[in-house]
């Protein structure tokens, strides 16, 4: 075991020195620069990923008059809130929140991952585009909820929502109870993307 | 419908053999020099240096190289290992840098380091 790990991290040594000769030759060739990195990545660490969704859930936790309008017309309610640009945009705009209650639990399933709300999501798991989620997520939503861990009571109505490119759909979570005395920014913190597609709920941390 | 470069081409990439590593909805980097591998390949098709979809079947058929010489054993599997390979095999083929050029920097680079 331990020689493997050796193994490995020889391995790791010599695969960051191949990348630093890779970047830096790159760089004194004048094709790329230092910050190229870091500024191509900002697409994902910075501007459109799962913090936007859980900015716009917080949001609707402290704010219940900014919860109906999220759900009454979701891009331009989003729009109130200072986010990157695109969100509302081309691929926001068709963005539709649909808000857990104590009588209804929302899942949101899609074919396509061209259809996944990544400004306010960022990326889909693997499991997600698989054919079998989707279909037997409509088909038996409350079972398919308790294999993610999470069983619906008999009394709680089951949703499921199918994003297309029309529309595509996110989970507002109910917000978790023993959180009374948490800032909007400690809020932003207990939503998660499996929450806001509904195969899993908010918890207090 | 698609607007940014960055959207379009990963999400190319998801459901397919070279899909890369994520989690909670980030792309998971196991450490710097993948998230580097990554960005640099991503910024170089962004610029038009290649086509992504050229770069992504370097990629693929790296992945598969992988595999076939590991056909039971899959312990050693780091996908940014086959992404540099693929990158470094891009570079070479759009003759932005040349292979010489590449292992002269990479012995010189290791040098400096020691």
């Amino acid at each position: 075991m331990s020689e493997r790990f050796k193994y490995r991290e020889d391995r790791e040594a010599y695969s960051a020195a191949r990348v630093r000769a890779l970047e830096a030759l790159l760089i004194k060739k004048g094709i790329i620069t230092d910050r190229t990195v870091d500024t191509v990545l900002e697409f994902f660490e910075t501007k459109m990923g799962p913090f936007n969704g859980a900015k716009i859930v917080a949001r609707a936790w402290v704010d219940p008059a900014f919860k109906e309008r999220l759900v009454a017309d979701t891009p331009k309610a989003i729009a109130e809130l200072d986010l990157p640009d695109g969100m509302a945009g081309a691929e926001g705009e068709h963005m539709r929140a649909v808000a857990n209650a104590p009588g209804v639990h929302n899942l949101i399933i899609c074919t396509l991952c061209s259809c996944y709300p990544w400004p306010v999501l960022g990326l889909p798991p693997y499991w997600y585009k698989d054919p079998t989620f989707r279909s037997r997520a409509a088909r038996e939503p409350r079972a398919v909820l308790a294999e993610f861990g999470l069983p619906i009571s008999e009394d709680v109505e089951v949703k499921v929502w199918d994003s297309s490119a029309q529309i595509r759909w996110f989970v507002v979570p109910e917000r978790p109870a023993g959180t009374e005395g948490l800032s909007e920014t400690e809020l932003e913190a207990l939503v998660t993307p499996e929450a806001m597609m509904g195969v899993a709920v908010a918890n207090a941390a | 419908m698609l607007t940014q470069f960055e959207h379009f081409a990963v999400t190319e990439m998801l459901g397919k053999p070279d899909s890369p590593p994520r989690a909670n909805g980030t792309l998971c980097f196991g450490s710097d020099w993948e998230r580097t591998s990554f960005g640099i390949a991503l910024a170089l098709a962004k610029e038009g240096y290649f086509e992504w979809d050229d770069f992504r079947d370097e990629l693929i058929a790296s992945i598969r190289t992988w595999e076939d010489e590991h056909p039971s054993d899959h312990s050693s599997w780091n996908y940014y290992d086959q992404f540099l390979t693929a990158l470094e095999s891009a570079v070479v083929k759009t003759n932005l840098l040349t292979a010489s050029e590449l292992s002269e920097f990479f012995t010189l680079g290791d040098q400096v380091n020691q």
